[in-house]
């Protein structure tokens, strides 16, 4: 292997020129979708459907249809709630942490993680909120005073969630959109549609490329990245401090909000690759959305699911460490009690199956990191099962333990939120950019100028 | 700037300098034995705060070396010796350690017998906290750090001359097995010379604790020498200001680190109140510790972080390096924070003494002494890094 | 020239990155104000080139970042610290650490919508969809790949040969005049247009008023107060009998009871004595007692007075000579079995309070059936005040 370290790798392969950049990006939404695209959205809508008549059935003879028992009073629901919400920490990341850190393959990948985010922060959405068992009643989590004049309780790091998650939506959206403004004005410019053009042009707010606009448009991004940075951190560790307020053994533990947004990172970064690899290879995007892009975000899932696996680690070290007994008991439980099977499915599918990444030959070949990412999509969906289901099977009073079973409803659920998540991606690439037009086109060969002269000031 | 119109010329650093820390040393030294003579106890807790400072610039550095690597950075290859020549520190960690390995009774409570005959928990505790078992793991840790340190700094200066791009890759793989053991090594050093000290405490976040200050302190040193060396013309053609500004945000994203590690250790413990945990902090709440506490989140938290908040301080020098050195402090008492309350005439307040100040002098006078030795044997730019010119090219 | 529009700008396309840099330049550089340059991407150096300010967004940031953490704090300090006190988990009214996670969320939260507001209102006036650019050659190609300027007619400067001449000196690819549109009119009242608003209204509240008042109370969506229990004095489907739970076994006795002997019997033989002296103490939970249970059919007085209005028969007085003769345990035994016409009183009123409601009425009693014995009596305790 030989790298020539003196040059930078050039981010978009094939030297494409500015306008057949815009010609790849734009072409799946001026052509008509083909039949394996129909396939494909029929697979996901039914899978929609599924999750919409369990949705109903719920609805209407009410959350006792669900496998949770007592004192199994959290599963299937809150494990969902916190995979969607891992997974939604991809795109921001991608989009804000990558841009501080100047990092430029994120271009070809940023606009497709964001769009992943905000849907699966969507299908996260619907589980708390559907969890409440009264749902429409849900707008009492709104700081809005009872009939008594009794406040919601601010303390409580449900209601936190209720906050960060509904914050993390919204700055996610306007991040995407104010990356999208751009994209749509030069989608605005190039249709010949009536009609589309009067979509773009109300979306693109009749954005005219303008440096006196860029200027602060680059500020602001800028700020965006430096606000929704501590933003991503900040969802997953109040999302991790659901558990760990308690003083339920496997829950209360320190590490759990560094340890969770590395969970979180770990599985969106496994979810965006799993996607990705199906996009660029259906759209041809394969010079835009490179190996070498794919090849770092394998980097990025092997350093996360080792941070992972030291949080495993740390945890059953300091359960014996501290001579507390029952939170020996419980990590003893969680190896080698009655879901010895879950937990050692999660240790494997995140921690040992992704260290095949020490390998550059797997890194780069698609078949094999599509396999190893999906292991990590199933892996991390058992961690968060492990997390909540363990540590309530087996409560402070052993004559209350119960195992859970889930019932088809859960599944109907779980299913349901993956038909939603892929609905959502499928309808998205026919119908906005895949990849950000204007950011990928700022890094082609001989975008920018050959000097620049002297210091550059944002 | 290209690669034509490249010329590093060799600067030696003032005589005067080395004169500054030999005396500071010298001082330090002959304080600290007095100190030792006078209050062994609280000498060595001075001791081990200090020690832990430099093991944290010591290792930290060679972290950040590793990082840029494994990153593929390009903007820190100019300034990646300030760094390496800190990393040196590390074999001198074999000597400096011995002190609290030999008065180790001193230090930890589990290492007294009659302690742990009539305590359940530290009964419990013995296969780990022992004194052959801690001795191996310092000694292991430390050798690893050590080997590390050797091989990726030989790789790097044999660079200097063959402008060998394979040695890069070499580093990169060294840097990539260099994480996970640091990350192990740090933890399991944090818990054995710090959480111990309270051997019924626990907190398994512990290790990125120490790692977040850690980091920062090291970001701290690297960038005060850098600044320094760079106002007095060492660096002027090589580096700009761009260059600041990346260290100065990465100070100020892992100022940021700390405090959201901090504050999320503090919250749990806090809002569960357990009294397995919460003893730790109340510790520190006793009397002027309390004030001290408060101290730590202004000095490590909102002074920095409001010092840096604004795009042009990022890239100021004079700013970086009043902070770099505010840092240095804040990450000092933050070791002094974690350590001292566990010495049992301190639980009940913090009383002055002038012994809590040798060490520091001693281990400032030693830092620079180490960084001169190394920066005499070596360039102070990568120069056959095939990544030198892009990173004095770095424009944001 | 055609002059019967009227003249926005002129507008230049180049090729390359560098090209429009130095346009900018030069552009900048001859004292041009109101130009501008269209590039498909932001193009680095461009802001110098141009002379730009660097951007005053980050102002917006910070003082909506600062507005949002205190209001944030503000609020549930006054929520419930202030308005409604409650003490949650032990910790205090104020509990700092737990109010930072909100305080941070609503912080980013206003900080970077109102910058994003403010970026896209104020610095960019936008949206502006007809805005004289628009749909021009020049806007498709610096949409594309091209890299344009534009000087404004509005400029000082502006002379249109001259700008003409100064932009063809620069190499450009083609040189372009663009004009104001002709301004169009809509017309608001329009008979199709009001309709459209008026439907509109109609869905709408319709839509607001079914959700709100039907749609809610039907069958999936349930209260807290239509769920399966039991609900007094009404029926219940859980047993057959109808009852919602079940009777005890025969001869249960509940924890704290004492049977009472003479339950049903009408003219008991014997009862019990009165276990209490008439303290004050004693006479007063009496009294309140009595005023609570006696009073409504026996009057305040023990007259027989009832303020039930005729709605049930009125009991005899209580100062008769009968009554006046029964014994502390007999009245004990009507309060506890009833009689006649009143029911038992044993599952209201406790053992305790029922014998001191016998020393009360046996104080009404004594107070309303006062001797002329009793007043030389008072006088005598009172001294000499009342004897005069």
């Amino acid at each position: 292997m030989n790298i020539d370290y003196s040059q930078e790798a050039p981010l978009i392969a094939g030297r494409l020129k500015l306008a057949q950049i815009e010609e790849l990006i734009a072409k799946p939404m001026d052509t008509r979708p083909d039949r394996k695209y129909y396939i494909a959205l029929s697979i996901s809508v039914t899978a929609l459907l599924i999750g919409a008549v369990s949705l109903g059935l719920t609805f209407y003879y009410g959350i006792g249809l669900w496998g949770n028992n007592q004192p199994v009073g959290w599963a299937f629901e809150i494990v969902n709630f916190v995979f969607w919400v891992g997974i939604g920490h991809a795109g921001t990341l991608i989009s804000a942490i990558l841009f501080l850190l100047r990092q430029k393959w994120r271009t070809g990948i940023a606009r497709f993680a964001e769009a992943m985010t905000i849907f699966a922060v969507m299908c996260a959405g619907i589980f708390p909120a559907i969890h409440t068992g009264r749902p429409w009643l849900d707008g009492y989590l709104l700081p809005y005073p009872n009939q008594h004049g009794l406040w919601v309780n601010f303390t409580s790091p449900l209601l936190w969630d209720v906050f960060a998650v509904t914050t993390y939506f919204t700055v996610s959206l306007v991040f995407w959109y104010v990356g999208l403004i751009p994209d749509f004005g030069s989608l605005r410019d190039r249709t010949t549609s009536k009609i589309k053009k009067t979509i773009y042009s109300i979306f693109s707010l009749g954005w005219r490329h303008s440096n006196r606009h860029w200027s602060h448009y680059e500020k602001a991004y800028m700020l965006l990245a430096g606000f929704a940075t501590p933003l991503v951190l900040s969802v997953h560790t109040i999302v991790s401090f659901d558990f760990a307020v308690s003083i339920i053994p496997g829950w209360h533990t320190t590490i759990f909000p560094p340890y969770f947004v590395a969970g979180a990172i770990f599985s969106g970064f496994a979810m965006v690759v799993t996607v990705l690899i199906f996009v660029r290879k259906i759209f041809d995007l394969q010079n835009i959305i490179t190996i070498d892009h794919l090849e770092k975000m394998n980097k990025v899932i092997l350093l996360t699911g080792m941070m992972v696996g030291y949080a495993y680690s740390m945890e059953f070290f300091i359960a014996w460490y501290s001579g507390v007994q029952a939170e020996s008991f419980l990590f003893l439980t969680r190896a080698f009690g009655p879901y010895a099977w879950a937990y050692w499915i999660m240790i494997s599918c995140n921690v040992l199956i992704p260290q095949l990444f020490w390998f550059r030959k797997i890194r780069r070949s698609v078949p094999l990191m599509l396999i190893i990412v999906i292991f990590v999509n199933v892996g991390m969906w058992f961690e968060r099962f492990v997390i909540t289901v363990t540590s309530l099977n087996r409560d402070f009073l052993p004559s209350s333990w119960a195992y859970f079973i889930p019932t088809l409803y859960d599944f109907g659920l779980l299913i349901g939120s993956f038909g939603l998540f892929f609905t959502l991606v499928i309808l998205f690439t026919k119908s906005l950019p895949v990849v950000s037009i204007s950011e990928v086109k700022a890094v082609a060969d001989g975008a920018q100028p050959a000097h620049h002269g002297g210091a550059h000031h944002e | 700037m290209s690669q034509t119109d490249f010329h590093y010329q060799k600067k030696e650093l003032p005589a005067s300098l080395t004169k500054f820390a030999l005396i500071l040393l010298s001082i330090g030294v002959v304080l600290s034995l007095i100190a030792f003579f006078v209050d062994r106890e609280r000498a060595l807790f001075g001791y081990l705060v200090t020690y832990m400072m430099i093991v944290s610039i010591a290792i930290g550095s060679l972290f950040m070396v590793a990082l840029e690597y494994i990153a593929g950075a390009d903007w820190s290859t100019p300034i990646r010796r300030i760094p390496e020549f800190f990393s040196k520190l590390l074999p001198f960690l074999f000597i400096l350690v011995i002190p609290l390995l030999i008065f180790n009774h001193d230090l930890f409570h589990w290492a007294h017998e009659e302690a742990v005959a009539e305590d359940k928990i530290l009964q419990g505790k013995a296969p780990y906290l022992n004194i052959t078992f801690f001795v191996i793991r310092t000694f292991v840790f430390l050798g690893l750090w050590t080997l590390f340190y050797w091989m990726m700094i030989k790789n790097s200066r044999k660079q200097d001359t063959t402008k060998d791009q394979n040695l890069t890759t070499k580093n990169i793989r060294l840097s990539a097995i260099f994480i996970p053991v640091f990350a192990i090594s740090i933890t399991f050093t944090a818990i054995d010379f710090m959480m111990s000290l309270e051997p019924h405490w626990f907190s398994t976040i512990y290790g990125v604790y120490f790692f977040s200050g850690l980091v920062v302190a090291a970001l701290a040193a690297i960038t005060l020498a850098v600044i320094m060396l760079k106002e007095r013309g060492y660096f002027s053609p090589w580096m700009n200001d761009d260059h600041l500004f990346s260290l100065g945000a990465l100070i100020f994203a892992f100022v940021n680190f700390w405090a959201y590690i901090a504050f999320s250790q503090y919250l749990l413990i806090w809002y569960a109140d357990l009294p397995e945990e919460s003893f730790w902090y109340l510790t520190r709440w006793n009397g002027s510790w309390a004030y001290i506490s408060i101290l730590l989140i202004i000095v490590q938290f909102l002074v920095p972080y409001f010092a840096l908040l604004t795009q042009p301080s990022k890239k100021n020098p004079k700013r970086l390096k009043f902070i770099s050195v505010w840092l240095l402090l804040a990450h000092f008492v933050d070791l002094f924070w974690l350590i001292m309350p566990n010495m049992n005439s301190m639980k009940d307040g913090y009383t002055f003494s002038w012994i809590d100040l040798v060490f520091p002098i001693a281990g400032v006078g030693f830092i620079i002494l180490i960084f001169i030795m190394s920066y005499k044997k070596d360039n102070l730019l990568p120069i056959g890094d095939p990544k030198l010119k892009r990173g004095m090219d770095f424009h944001l | 020239m055609n002059n019967d529009k009227n003249l926005y700008c002129i507008a230049a396309t180049f090729n390359t990155p560098d090209e429009i840099i130095n346009a900018a330049k030069k552009v900048s550089g001859a004292g041009y104000t109101h130009f501008d340059v269209n590039t498909p991407y932001p193009v680095h150096g461009m802001d110098d080139a141009m002379k730009l300010k660097p951007s005053k967004l980050g102002f917006v940031t910070l003082v909506m970042g600062l507005a949002g953490a205190s209001i944030a704090l503000l609020f549930m300090y006054w929520n419930i610290s202030v308005d409604y006190p409650l003490v949650i988990g032990g910790k205090p009214y104020f509990a700092l650490p737990a109010f930072i996670p909100i305080t941070f969320e609503l912080t980013v939260l206003l900080a970077t919508v109102s910058t994003v507001a403010a970026m896209i209102m104020l610095f960019f006036q936008l949206p502006d969809n007809k805005h004289p650019l628009h749909d021009t050659q020049y806007m498709k190609s610096v949409s594309n790949d091209k890299y344009g300027i534009t000087i404004e007619a509005i400029d000082d400067k502006f002379n249109e040969t001259e700008v003409e001449n100064f932009l063809k000196k620069l190499n450009p690819l083609n040189i372009e005049y663009i004009y104001f549109p002709p301004v169009e009119t809509y017309p608001i009242f329009q008979p199709k247009f009001l309709l459209l608003l008026a439907g509109i209204a109609l869905v709408v509240s319709g839509g607001t008023y079914f959700s709100l008042n039907k749609l809610m109370f039907m069958t999936p969506f349930t209260f807290m107060m239509d769920q399966d229990k039991l609900i007094p004095q009404k029926g219940s489907e859980l047993f057959a009998d109808g009852f919602g739970m079940r009777k005890p076994v025969a001869g249960t006795v509940a924890r704290g009871f004492i049977p009472y002997p003479y339950k049903g019997q009408v003219n008991p033989t014997e009862v019990l004595s009165n276990p209490f002296l008439p303290t004050k103490e004693n006479i007063s939970l009496g009294k309140e007692k009595y005023d609570i249970y006696c009073s409504p059919c026996h009057g305040y007085f023990a007259d027989g007075d009832s303020r039930l209005n005729g709605q049930f028969p009125n009991p005899p007085t209580l100062h008769s000579q009968r009554a006046r003769d029964f014994s502390d345990g007999m009245l004990y035994h009507i309060m506890t079995n009833g009689q006649n016409v009143m029911p038992s009183y044993e599952s209201q009123i406790s053992r305790d309070e029922r014998w001191a409601i016998v020393n009360y009425i046996r104080v009404l009693q004594r107070a309303k059936n006062a001797s002329d014995a009793d007043l030389t009596e008072m006088n005598k305790e009172a001294g000499n005040n009342v004897a005069n």
